[in-house]
């Protein structure tokens, strides 16, 4: 693969797929500092990763396992704030909404609770409540973390009750 | 509201989040990365096998111009250590984790080579350290059994026995401690996670 083939495909991943990587440093990292140096490292990887990808996986779960593996390692003391480095991204709050849209406001309120609860979880249930919430199917979850369908029925029926307890009181309000 | 409605608000919600990236700087930020961690593996083998081999020569040259064969075995120690290094990486480089890998498996190839990097940091002893200070002990010994002063060159030897000693001492108890600061914690948690795989 050439260094051309290489870049458009992370170009075309960034474009397609930014916000996948988002929602899984989201949902590994808290503060905004965590968050812009994790997505550096998730993006770092996923760059090397380029040239082994031969397309015989689909491009999500590729992106999924790559940036788990980040998040994974990234835990474990292994975080490098880049001084002296160029920053090549700005990560902002969530976008504004307008107190008119109650619902929409309402949702991110939810989204938010969700994000703080999912954080709350062992490393790899927060993984499959992440691709789970995704609306990836058993057998694409069962790929990415390398365990049976079976199994991750188990982990995700305890998960979804454990989420919707963490909720309940949030949806209630709103 | 149950978890459909949850997952309902998550996706039209996307990622939450507004991020502006110039991709150009993100490019050259990435190979940046990747020539300074090839770098950084390159030098580290310079260091760690081009001691080895440097000491090899010195004792060569030594025993060499001395005509004394006990030299010839510390370049012979410094040679095994210095290959010992160079095969154990070469042999756990090829069973790295790719970050691609399922995370079962990353996480079970992780976990396999901290075990091998606390084995041989415990183990230093065996492979590091016992080879040179056999081959030291036996130059120690020679000389002293060749040497007119003999009173002279032993109180030397056991001073410089004693230096070595404390060293190694040293070099050994360095080691320990990463084992228990940096290795100990991160197989603790790797083997965590491999659990709630399983």
């Amino acid at each position: 693969m050439t260094a051309q083939q290489q870049e458009a495909i992370f170009r075309r991943w960034l474009d397609t797929h930014l916000g996948l990587m988002l929602k899984v440093v989201r949902g590994c990292a808290k503060a905004p500092q965590d968050q812009e140096d994790l997505f550096q490292d998730v993006l770092l990887h996923i760059w090397s990763s380029i040239p082994a990808f031969r397309g015989e996986a689909k491009e999500t779960t590729w992106i999924y396992r790559v940036a788990f593996n980040t998040a994974l390692a990234w835990g474990r003391g292994e975080r490098r704030r880049r001084e002296g480095h160029e920053m090549f991204l700005k990560l902002e709050g969530p976008p504004q909404v307008q107190p008119s849209h109650v619902d929409s406001l309402a949702e991110l309120e939810i989204v938010n609770r969700l994000y703080a609860a999912i954080r709350q979880l062992p490393k790899v249930d927060a993984s499959l409540a992440l691709m789970h919430l995704d609306g990836l199917s058993y057998q694409e979850m069962a790929e990415v973390l390398g365990i049976s369908e079976n199994y991750i029925g188990v982990k995700l029926n305890r998960i979804r009750k454990q989420l919707e307890e963490q909720l309940k009181g949030v949806t209630d309000e709103l | 509201m149950n978890f459909e409605d949850l997952q309902k608000a998550w996706q039209s919600h996307a990622a939450g989040a507004k991020v502006l990236i110039n991709a150009d700087v993100l490019l050259k930020e990435v190979r940046r990365n990747q020539r300074h961690f090839r770098a950084r593996i390159f030098w580290r083998d310079v260091r760690e096998v081009g001691l080895c081999g440097l000491m090899a020569w010195v004792f060569l040259h030594w025993a060499m111009r001395d005509r004394a064969w006990p030299l010839y075995l510390m370049v012979f120690a410094c040679i095994a250590v210095g290959a010992f290094m160079v095969v154990d990486r070469l042999i756990q480089r090829k069973k790295q984790p790719a970050a691609n890998d399922a995370i079962k498996a990353c996480i079970e190839g992780s976990l396999l080579q901290v075990n091998h990097q606390i084995w041989l940091l415990r183990n230093v002893f065996w492979w590091y350290l016992l080879p040179l200070a056999m081959g030291l002990a036996i130059v120690t010994g020679v000389s002293v059994w060749h040497s007119r002063h003999v009173a002279l060159v032993v109180a030397g030897g056991c001073v410089y026995m004693l230096l070595v000693v404390l060293l190694y001492w040293g070099i050994y108890r360095l080691n320990q401690w990463a084992v228990r600061k940096s290795l100990e914690p991160r197989q603790q948690e790797l083997e965590a996670l491999l659990a709630s795989l399983k």
